[in-house]
Order: structure tokens, then sequence, then C-alpha cells
């Protein structure tokens, strides 16, 4: 019954990207071969773990701004120590490790300080991107390649790539946890108002530290994702890049950026409607100056259309 | 000069301003007296002059950031729209040879802009993030078209004036700047325009409710930005003697953090242009002081971050340290 | 005002006073080399490679002090002038400018020049700059494309090729060069153009999707070898062991992929070369030496000794320039070899 409700209330977001499928479709039909589906299926986990960290933030009333950075940044921490040692175990536990330092540094000076999450994270932000060209030995790129690099960036399982199904296994997870769990509920509480989670007895600050730990994880995987599928490391990744496309693909979910309300299924929707204009960009081979033209007015687009959506359906519930 | 024009918000309110002003002034001499003794050419004249200039658009485009954060909002598109509305002031310039269509198109480009933006956010209330973040793109899309991805030169002499023009070691956009500054004081202080921005930031559901029309004052919030856009965009393409597809680059977040820098609260309804500008200088400081000194870019990120952040600590512990 | 003039004469009085004692000072060497990024691994390179023949130069010449930096504009136009701004105000010997856009320079350089600093305008020549370091996109565009002619085997063959950022100079020409190439044979057919804004991460995705587009692809051409890296991973992890690769810039790691690897060909910049370079042509004009206006930087075709003969055998022109795979090692990782104080001493 919930699930059926749910479905309803996220009906615009979906009913969009399909059409929008429908529509590249018709322009070029190779664009739902099974093939093109598995290109983007990888091609968003990067853009997916950041939505999926972000999501939480966002619902809890914060915003997270060095998630795109911090990927990078953990990207070369993994590079580093993977070129220093010829191991990537202790790579992987170091991004860990520091992924969720970061996180907790963000949420204890949100949490304990008060200071607004907008201003943590954007200094954070500046700090990460100084420091993944610093950690990193002058004048090098460094290599991924090995079993690991290529299981994480390139293996599938019938049919499927690992990476996604990691992160479908996450997505999984999270809607269990948002759903069917107090620390869901806690999030949403925070996100409605403070004040009141704080009455109802929540301890408001051991949650918000939680949620950037794992929003900080997330792009800790991102980054040791995007690594893996680049084969190499380098500190001049667009991560700013990252996080745009992350952030737009929850709003576009229907997440309010204000806080409080918020679907996975949404943010998963939203995701893929990103996944879909990136790759169409590329598969219509649309002319080079147009595609920022196309990028902005097709979100535009969607954000009108979602509008209209929900304004009619408030007329008919009245 | 500015402190005549200190006068309405509340008394509590400017004391915590105040505060973070004070910093503000000290690290603007602190960083000042460190690159002075670092390198003798950071007080000439010719430097100063180089400095002003170079933060004359950081200075309207984060005046114009300021308003947008006071109504609790943001503002992506700022950047690209330098971008685009330069474009068009360009075009009309060499289609019809005359300034004053070039000047016109240009601040109406930057203006429709700026509707859009309002016209999402005010009117759908939809989130300004994602407006802006949609129009970010768009603008620097429509900039690309316009020019065909490739720059145009301009050489009429009224055009360059306002970007392009020193007397002696002082640019005349300098003058310029404080001009707008003075009048943008004037509009957010002494007008009922003004009261309505602090208004809407403060609540916008209470702004409703108290009969007035908080959509409309967030249209037109953005339309200012859009218009200080346009501004922007004739003192760059004076500056670089050309019209320039990809001006403006990253010029939003400069203008956040400077924003930030001053004090100016994100959720809105609080904070004053004097922060702003402040804000601005100790920022422009610091990025022409790195340069002087070849700083590593890298390290020069990481400083960035360090300031913010430290800016606001220091704010909160100054504060904190008063409260008890 | 007037006091605020009064005080500028006297600043440019002063300025002058100092400028002067600069230049009749002989045994100091200042260069400033402003950049439009630093963290492509072209940049990289390029940059440490003037850093070390900076040092190199001043340790060489005992009578001479040789000191430099470099600033990276990341990009922003408006920021690459304010640097070049403050860099006149300190008045070094050269200065090195990748001009993101020449006619926004065109003010400064002669500002620069009425200070006594000589301008050398990076890829993109410029008339009033005292000299311009240029390399030549269009011929090594056309000799990638040529390359992929004689390469290709006659049969019909299918490239998508990489551009750089729109309306960017560099990559239009390098695009235009690599299409003349390709257009001197009838047997390739380029299925795609698309951007990739200089940025890896852009290039993966776009290889992503050509590969599922194009099953039958044959090559990938790109106007840097930033590209290659994520191309090369791509399309080794997709079970795409028989795609070619052309590249552009000589990458030291890319050069290795072409003995017994899929990179067909290259175009030997090097970024450790082009910064050493800059630092030897800046001490040969320190020295009085007259150079062309026009200095074109030295940049051979890179291919395997095996790949030149079937080239030539396919009607390659002989005359282009080539360098094998370790030759071209070599000069790419020891930019000394070239370029160092034993080639001016």
């Amino acid at each position: 019954m919930t699930g059926a409700a749910k479905l309803l209330r996220e009906y615009n977001i979906v009913f969009v990207t399909i059409g929008l499928c429908l529509v590249f479709f018709l322009i070029s039909p190779r664009f739902v071969s099974i093939d093109n589906m598995s290109a983007i299926s990888r091609q968003i986990v990067p853009i997916g773990l950041i939505a999926l960290g972000q999501f939480f933030v966002v619902v809890s009333g914060n915003i997270d701004l060095s998630m795109g950075m911090g990927s990078v940044l953990f990207a070369i921490v993994l590079g580093v120590l993977f070129g220093a040692t010829g191991g990537v175990a202790l790579g992987i536990i170091a991004v860990i490790v520091c992924s969720l330092a970061l996180g907790f540094f963000n949420g204890a000076l949100v949490a304990k300080l008060k200071l607004p999450a907008f201003i943590v994270t954007l200094s954070t932000l500046f700090m990460a991107q100084g420091l993944s060209g610093l950690i990193i030995p002058r004048g090098q790129q460094i290599f991924l390649m090995g079993d690991f690099f290529r299981f994480v960036g390139a293996e599938k399982f019938l049919g499927v790539y690992w990476s996604f199904l990691f992160l479908a296994g996450l997505f999984a997870l999270a809607y269990v946890v948002y759903n069917h769990t107090r620390w869901g509920a806690y999030v949403i509480a925070i996100g409605n108002s403070e004040e009141n989670a704080k009455l109802a007895g929540i301890n408001v600050d051991r949650v918000k530290i939680g949620i950037f730990m794992f929003s900080a994880l997330c792009s800790g995987f991102a980054g040791i994702i995007l690594s893996s599928r680049m084969g190499f490391v380098q500190p001049g990744l667009d991560g700013n890049g990252l996080l745009l496309d992350g952030i737009a693909a929850i709003i576009i979910g229907g997440t309010l950026i204000l806080g409080g309300r918020g679907t996975i299924a949404g943010a998963f929707w939203g995701l893929l409607f990103i996944g879909v204009i990136n790759n169409a960009l590329n598969l219509l081979n649309v002319v080079d100056v147009w595609h920022q033209v196309f990028k902005g007015a097709v979100i535009l687009a969607a954000l009108g259309v979602n509008w209209w959506l929900w304004q009619s359906r408030q007329a008919e519930a009245q | 000069m500015s402190t005549a024009q200190i006068s309405t918000p509340p008394k509590l309110q400017l004391d915590g301003l105040m505060l973070r002003y004070a910093v503000l002034v000290g690290l603007i001499a602190a960083a000042s007296i460190g690159f002075g003794i670092a390198n003798e050419n950071f007080y000439s004249l010719t430097n100063l002059g180089i400095l002003l200039r170079s933060i004359s658009v950081l200075f309207l485009v984060s005046m114009g950031m300021t308003f947008v954060m006071l109504t609790g909002g943001i503002d992506l598109s700022v950047g690209s729209n330098v971008a685009f509305s330069g474009g068009v002031g360009v075009v009309a310039l060499t289609t019809t040879g005359s300034a004053t269509a070039g000047f016109v198109a240009a601040l109406l480009a930057g203006m429709a802009i700026g509707w859009v933006n309002g016209f999402f956010i005010g009117r759908l209330r939809l989130s300004a993030f994602m407006v802006t973040l949609a129009t970010f793109a768009l603008a620097r899309g429509l900039a690309l078209v316009i020019y065909g991805a490739d720059s145009i030169n301009v050489d009429n002499g009224a055009f360059l004036w306002l970007g392009g023009t020193s007397w002696g070691n002082l640019p005349v956009v300098i003058p310029f700047v404080a001009m707008v500054f003075i009048a943008l004081s004037v509009v957010l202080y002494r007008t009922v325009f003004g009261r309505e921005v602090y208004a809407t930031g403060s609540n916008f559901n209470t702004a409703f409710v108290l009969g007035r029309r908080p959509e409309r004052t967030l249209i037109w919030v953005y339309i200012l930005t859009g218009f200080l856009a346009g501004l922007s965009a004739i003192i760059t393409v004076g500056r670089v003697s050309s019209g320039q597809p990809w001006t403006g680059l990253y010029l939003e977040f400069d203008a956040i953090t400077a924003v930030i820098l001053g004090g100016t609260a994100l959720a809105g309804g609080r904070g004053r242009l004097l922060g702003t500008i402040l804000g601005v200088l100790l920022y422009g400081i610091i990025i022409n002081g790195l340069v002087l000194t070849g700083t590593n870019p890298f390290l020069q990120s990481l400083i960035k971050g360090l300031i913010l952040l430290g800016v606001v600590l220091l704010d909160t512990f100054t504060q904190k340290g008063r409260a008890t | 005002m007037n006091y605020l003039s009064k005080l500028s004469v006297g600043a440019i009085a002063a300025g002058a006073l100092l400028g002067t004692t600069a230049l009749a000072d002989e045994g100091t060497l200042d260069i400033v080399f402003i950049n439009d990024g630093h963290v492509a691994p072209y940049h990289v390179a390029w940059l440490s490679g003037f850093e070390d023949a900076i040092e190199a130069y001043d340790e060489a010449f005992s009578d001479l002090t040789v000191t430099g930096r470099w600033l990276s504009a990341e990009g922003s136009l408006e920021k690459m002038i304010q640097q070049a701004e403050v860099t006149i105000n300190e008045k070094p010997d050269v200065m090195f400018v990748n001009a993101i856009n020449v006619d926004a320079f065109e003010p400064l350089v002669a500002k620069a020049q009425a200070e006594g600093i000589t301008w050398i305008a990076v890829h993109s020549p410029m008339e009033s700059a005292d000299y311009s370091f240029t390399l030549g996109d269009v011929v090594n565009g056309r000799n990638q494309g040529m390359a992929m002619c004689a390469l290709s085997g006659g049969e019909p063959y299918k490239v998508g090729v990489m551009l750089g950022q729109a309306g960017n100079p560099s990559g239009e020409a390098r695009r235009e060069g690599i299409l003349e190439g390709i257009a001197t044979c009838d047997n390739i057919e380029v299925v795609a153009e698309q951007p990739a804004d200089w940025d890896t991460v852009k290039a993966q995705s776009i290889t992503e999707n050509w590969l599922t587009q194009f099953p039958d692809l044959d090559a990938i051409s790109g106007v840097t070898d930033g590209y290659m890296y994520p191309a090369i991973a791509v399309a080794t992890n997709s079970g795409r062991d028989d795609l070619h690769f052309y590249g552009y810039d000589g990458d030291i790691p890319i050069i290795q992929q072409m003995e017994g690897g899929n990179v067909k060909a290259d175009i030997l910049l090097s970024g450790t070369r082009e910064g050493w370079n800059f630092v030897q042509m800046a001490y040969r004009i320190h020295k009085g030496e007259e150079l062309e206006k026009v200095y074109d930087f030295f940049t051979p075709l890179v291919l395997t000794e095996e790949n030149h003969q079937t080239a030539l055998a396919n009607g390659f022109p002989e005359d282009v320039e080539v360098y094998y795979v370790d030759q071209a090692l070599e000069v790419a990782e020891k930019g000394f070899l070239e370029f160092g104080p034993d080639s001016v001493m």
C-alpha cells in the first residue's frame, strides 16, 4: 500500500525520464540497446555514490560540497599508496580511514560548533583540491593496473557491472535504512525541525556527524571506482562537475533542498535522468557549442514539467 | 562614507556583524603587512591599481550575490551570465556600431537571465540552487553559441572606456564601483524594496502572510543580480578589449566565498553590503599576494580553504567568548 | 587627484630607476612563465621541465643568476590578465605567456615592452610580441592523419576524433590538421567528433559510448595524449585489444605503449622538452642572439621503426621527420639533451 502511494508520489520524474528516453530512442534507436544501457549503468556509478551520500545530508537540511573534490583526493590517496607499495589493500584502508576522518571533521564542525554546512564543506572542498595536488609526487600520473582495478572498473556479473551492482546494493540498503529504521526517521526529523528533534530526545549531533561520515565514505567509494575505471590518477579530475551532477540528480528526483523531504526511489530516478542526458549528448552527436545549452535547457524543462505535474495533482486532489 | 548609511537594523545584529568586520579589517591589515614584507612591490601604486581593477567585477557580482543571499537564495549563474550578456552586448555593438545599443543589450540580456532565475525561484518556488545550476549551464552554452565559441575584437572607445581607462594609477572603474555601492546601499537600507529583501530572507511564509509579495521581491532581486552581471560584462569587455565566451568562469564561487567572508548569513535575513566589500578586499589581497609570491596553485587552494574556515571559526569563538 | 598623480609620477620615476639598474646588471636573468593550467599531465611535465631547466642553467653559468617561476591561470582569462599585470609590475627579463586568448593581451604586450620586458607568446603567435613560440599544430595534426592513412591498410577504417574545448585555438588547429591528413586517403571514415574539453573523465565516457555505438570502430584519434590514458584503459578492460590509438603530445607513458602496443603514432612535443626549450630560448635572447621572430618548436612524429617502414611502403611522405620510440623516449625524459646548458655553451 505504502509502496504504491510512494510510487505515485514519484510518478513525475519517472514520466519525465521515460519520456526523455522515448524521444532519444526516436532520434537514435541505438539509444535503448543493451550495450548502451550497460554503458549508462557504469557511467552513473560515481555520480550515484555522490547522490546517495548527498541525499541524507540534504534531507537533514545540510549540504556537503566537499564530496566531489573529496573523491578526487581519495582517488589520489589510493594511487599514491598503490604507487608506493604496489598493493591495493593498504590504499583501500587508507581511503576508508581518510574519508571517515574528513566526514567526522565536517560533521563535528557543523554539529558541535553550529557552523553552516555550506561554509564548512566549501572550505574542505578547497582544502581537498589543494591536498590532492600536494600529496602526489611532482610530475607524475600514477597508473593503476591489476586484477583489483579491472574487477572494479570493468568486470560484469550476469551481464551487469559489479560497480553498478554495488551501487544498487547501497541504494537498497539506504532504502531500508531510510524508510525502516529509527536512524532514517531521525534524519527526516532533523531536516524538518532541529528544535523539535532535540525536544523529542534525538541525539542530533551524533546523527549529523554520522550523516557527514556516510557522505564522505560515499565519496571515498566514488574515488576508488572512478580511478579503477580510469586506470590512472592525476589531480586534474573534475570533482566539481561530479558534485553538481550528483546534487542535480537528487533534486530533480524530488528531494527538497531545504531538508525534511525526499525519497530514495526519487533520487535513483533523478540519477538515471542525469545519466541519460550525459549519455545522449555523446550518443546523439550534439554539436559541441550546443552541449551546455542542451543540458541547461533540459534540466530547466524537467524542473518546469515537474512543477506542472505537481500542480495538476494538487488540483486533482482538491 | 559608510558609517552614515549604517542605521536601520536592530542593535544586537549589528554587534555580531561589527565584530566580524573588525576581524576582517584585522586580517586585511595582517595580510597586507605580510605580503608587503615578502615583496616590496606589493605596496607600489601600480600594484594597488592592478589589485583594485582585478577585483572590480568581483565587487559588483558579490554585491548582487549579497542581495540574493539576504533572501536566503543563491545564484550560481552569475559567472556564465557575465559571458552571455557580454556576448549579446558585443554582438549588438558590432552589428549596429552604436555603443549605447551595446550597453542596453548587455544589461537587458543580463536581466533576462536574472528574470528566468527569479521566475522559477520566486513564482514556481523551485530551489534556487537547482534553477541557477541549470542557468549556469544554459547561459554559458548560449554565450558559446553567440560567439561561435570564438572571441570578438572590440575597438569602440566608448564601449571600452569603463573597463579600460585609468587616471594615473586609478582605474576609472573604482569610483564607478563606489557609486554602485552607494546606490545599492540606498536601495537596501532606505527603500521599501530593501526592507522586503530582509523580510523575504527572514521568513518567506511570514512575509507572505503579512500581505507582502515575496515572490515579486525575489524576481526583482534576481533581475538586479542579472543587471550587475551585465555591468560586469561591460567592464570585462573593456578590460580585455574583446568579447570572450569563457569570461567569468567560476566567478560565482569567488563571489559566494567573499560574501560568506563578509558575514552574510546563508539562511538569509542577516548581513550588510559593507561586509561584502571587506570580504572581496581580503579575498583580492590574498590572491594578489599569492601571485606576487608565485605560490603553487594547489597550496593556494589549501590556503583559501583554511582562511575561509579560520574566519568563520574565529567568529564563532569570539561570539562564544562574549556570550559567557 | 593632484596628489595622486604626483605620487604616481614619483612611482614611475622610481620604477624607471629600478628598471635601469636591473637592466644594467648583466648577471641576472629572471623568467616568468604564465600558463593556462597546471593539472593536465602535459602541464605537469611542462612546468617541472621548466623548473629543472632554471635550476640547471643557474648552476651551469657561475656569472649568471637565473631565476624563474610559473603561474597558472587555471583556465580563467581574467585571472591570467591579472597575473600578467602583476608580473609586468615586477619587471622580469622575459615573460612566456600561453594566452587563453591572444586578442585580450595586446594592450599588455605593449605595456610589458615599455618596461623593457621581452614578451614571448606561447603556442598562439602574436604579431606584436617580441617572439612567438609555436607548435605547428596543423602540420603535426596532418602528420598524425597521414600516418593513420598509411597504417590503416587500405581497408575501410572507422575512426572517432576527440577534440579540445570548443573555440580553443590549439585544439581547432590540431583538428583541422588531423582531418586534412585523413582526407589524403579515401578508406578512412570519421564516424564521430566530440569535444572532451581537455578532461580525462569526459574522454573516458566518450570512449565508452563510442565502443557501444560503433562496435566496428577501428581507431581513436585525440588532440591530446590526456585522452589516451582513459581511452586505452577502457578499451583494454572491454576486451577491445584491436583498437588503435593516435595521440598528440608525446607524453612519456603514452610513447611507452607504442612498442608492441596499440598506440600507432604520437606527436613528440613532450612537456619536459618544451619547458627546457623555454629556458634555453630565454638564455639565448639574454646573450643577444638573434632568433627567428616565430620560433617553431621541433616536434617530430613518433612511430615504431617497423610501422615507419610499413608507412613508407604505403606512400607516406619521406620528408616527414620521424623519431623512433627509443630516441623519442630519451629526449622526452632528458630535456637537457637537446636544450640544456651544454646546447648553448
